[in-house]
């Protein structure tokens, strides 16, 4: 089980580095554990976190690809859908069985046909339009909805000092 | 001629008495104060019941709490009684000074959660700012080969993307920044 684990990893982080997409890094800390990766996430331009680099770890299970890593952010994000701890909450890393709104579609969640590349993707459009409906920081999301202008201006701060700036 | 000869040595006499008088006068009153400021070091006046205090009766003053407890030695339930009898304290003297520092401020305001390092200290990338704005501003990016047989190259290709990721973004934040104040200048 761990060795099919760690060898479809080692596939993900080949085409993951031969083919990166549009800003994005991914890969593991070190190939002694391929269980462990970080990903480094471009915000989407047009959007309050254009410009900034955001560093995250993926931690993926033993029995990978049946179950999906989780994913927390290393840097202050101020989102609707993240935890205030830099976990991230959306639909694709969620597995099938657990979901206890039931609000999301099958289709969405994880299965072992997604992989590390469409989540990093899933995070990148969730920067741009975050869901409102099941958000892991509340106090983000009412921002968010009723005062965007201090939701952005909050995101552009961390931006700018999270570059040392 | 005598006369005058005479007189030195009583000049001389004169000043040395009216010295002496002179420092009996100034010393005598400086000799009490600092009596009362050693009395004034003895009983300390301890914040914490300060704000006991405070917290029983926020409308007195910190300095009437202080200097009643200073007079009391430091009994807060005398000086709660007396607040509760009387209503209020006798007024702090001009001259009672003790030091007062909150001993609360901390508790006050809410802990900060300390915050995440940014990229620049977190990769170690101080030293390699300022040079390779240099170097990728004169030579064309040189595209490495993305994946290597080699273990180790492999990891020291993705150390390096990381960092080339982490110093252009920082690279543009400060174009950015740099051609916001010359705009707003301008």
């Amino acid at each position: 089980m761990t060795s099919s684990a760690s060898k479809r990893l080692f596939k993900e982080y080949k085409s993951l580095s031969s083919d990166p997409p549009e800003g994005i890094t991914a890969g593991p800390l070190s190939e002694d554990d391929m269980f462990l990766w970080e990903a480094l996430i471009q915000g989407p331009e047009g959007t309050p976190f254009e410009g900034g680099v955001f560093p995250a770890e993926l931690k993926f299970p033993k029995d990978y690809p049946l179950a999906p890593p989780t994913m927390r952010f290393l840097v202050d994000m101020w989102h609707p859908n993240v935890y205030p701890n830099g976990t991230v909450c959306i639909s694709i890393l969620h597995a099938p069985g657990d979901d206890p709104l039931h609000y999301e579609k099958a289709s969405e969640r994880w299965s072992p046909i997604q992989s590390v590349e469409k989540i990093l993707i899933s995070v990148m459009s969730m920067l741009a339009e975050p869901n409102d409906e099941s958000p892991a920081n509340v106090d983000a999301a009412r921002m968010w909805r009723e005062k965007r202008a201090e939701y952005e201006r909050i995101v552009r701060d961390n931006v700018r000092k999270s570059l040392g700036l | 001629m005598a006369e005058q000869t005479l007189n030195i040595p009583q000049i001389l006499v004169f000043l040395l008495v009216a010295f002496l008088g002179y420092r009996w006068f100034v010393a005598k009153p400086s000799s009490t104060s600092t009596r009362s400021g050693s009395q004034n070091r003895a009983v300390r006046v301890n914040p914490v019941q300060v704000d006991q205090i405070e917290a029983m009766f926020p409308q007195l003053s910190r300095r009437d709490i202080a200097y009643d407890l200073h007079k009391n030695g430091g009994n807060v339930t005398a000086t709660t009684e007396k607040v509760l009898a009387g209503g209020r304290l006798e007024p702090a003297p001009a001259s009672f000074n003790p030091p007062m520092p909150r001993s609360v401020p901390a508790s006050r305001t809410p802990p900060v959660k300390p915050a995440q390092p940014d990229l620049i200290t977190r990769y170690n990338l101080s030293s390699k700012l300022s040079a390779t704005a240099e170097a990728s501003a004169s030579e064309p990016q040189k595209k490495p080969k993305a994946w290597s047989q080699d273990r180790n190259e492999r990891q020291a290709n993705f150390q390096r993307r990381r960092e080339e990721m982490i110093l252009a973004a920082r690279r543009k934040m400060e174009e950015k920044e740099r051609a916001k104040t010359t705009g707003t200048l301008a």
